[in-house]
């Protein structure tokens, strides 16, 4: 049975979902849509100064597939906080993949508050993000 | 040591306005893989009962970073220049939404950057400079609290 904001009991998980593998195209793209041009991430010369081997992926991006996947399975309205800790840092050519499980349900007034434990990892098993979404039961 | 500028605890940056341009926004949403339309398609989104395209869930960062542009180009310090942030030793630390209200494409909101705090971690080798970010609307009030943490790699 598919679950829903509304029947989600504490354990359940949400559908994943998966991004990449991140290229330096995808990170010049990033750059440009969300306007942070730290070089860090686009180029390579900078990253060496600055004592890096390589250019690695802008955090955001991939909590932006957190907030994806929240979002799409709960809908932007019943979104009431999102937040992410960055762990590690993501190489380029790494591939995302993103989780979400249910770890509290509270019920205060007729109204459902969920706690979802986001997660993401790249290829190698390393977790790179971890955080929680709380979201409304009802719109 | 640090490098961050410690002296501007508590400050408070100057109202940017900030306009939420329906291209750029599109754009935004299919760079980070964003399959559903109502995130990148007008019509779409009006099909779903919104006034136009819905900023997704982290677009904030976004229109806060827009909002440093343009504090830049009135000749005014961005918020990494204000705690002299040094982007070869800076990581981002912690991120972080409590949303209000949704945005969507066209819409013009304020943007509000206060500087709460300086704290050190790993016994000084990480200090850490928390910035909380506010976007708000001239009717629909406050939109997004976002808060962030930017880390400096010491020594």
């Amino acid at each position: 049975m598919t679950i829903t904001p509304t029947t989600a009991q504490v354990g359940d998980t949400l559908p994943g979902l998966t991004f990449g593998p991140i290229s330096r195209t995808t990170l010049a793209l990033y750059a440009g849509a969300s306007g942070d041009h730290n070089p860090i991430h686009i180029d390579l010369d900078f990253a060496k100064t600055a004592g890096m081997d390589d250019v690695f992926a802008h955090g955001m991006l991939s909590m932006a597939q957190l907030g994806r996947l929240a979002t799409n399975w709960a809908g932007q309205d019943r979104m009431r906080a999102l937040s992410t800790r960055f762990t590690a840092i993501t190489p380029v050519g790494a591939t995302i993949t993103c989780s979400g499980t249910v770890v509290d349900r509270q019920e205060e007034h007729g109204r459902v508050l969920l706690t979802v434990a986001l997660a993401a990892h790249i290829d190698d098993g390393t977790q790179t993000l971890r955080g929680e979404a709380k979201i409304c039961g009802t719109p | 040591m640090g490098i961050f500028n410690r002296s501007t605890k508590g400050h408070v940056t100057p109202p940017i306005e900030v306009t939420l341009e329906r291209g750029p926004l599109a754009f935004f949403s299919e760079t980070i893989g964003e399959t559903d339309p109502i995130y990148f398609d007008s019509d779409a989104a009006q099909a779903a009962g919104h006034p136009d395209i819905l900023a997704p869930a982290t677009y904030a960062v976004v229109v806060g970073t827009f909002a440093d542009q343009i504090a830049r180009r009135k000749g005014q310090p961005d918020i990494l220049e204000l705690i002299n942030g040094d982007l070869r030793v800076l990581l981002h630390g912690t991120e972080a939404y409590t949303y209000h209200g949704p945005m969507f494409a066209g819409d013009v909101v304020t943007v509000e950057n206060e500087v709460t705090d300086f704290t050190d971690a790993k016994g000084g080798k990480l200090e850490i400079a928390h910035i909380t970010t506010r976007i708000t609307h001239a009717t629909r009030g406050l939109l997004v609290e976002a808060t962030r943490g930017i880390i400096h790699r010491l020594g």
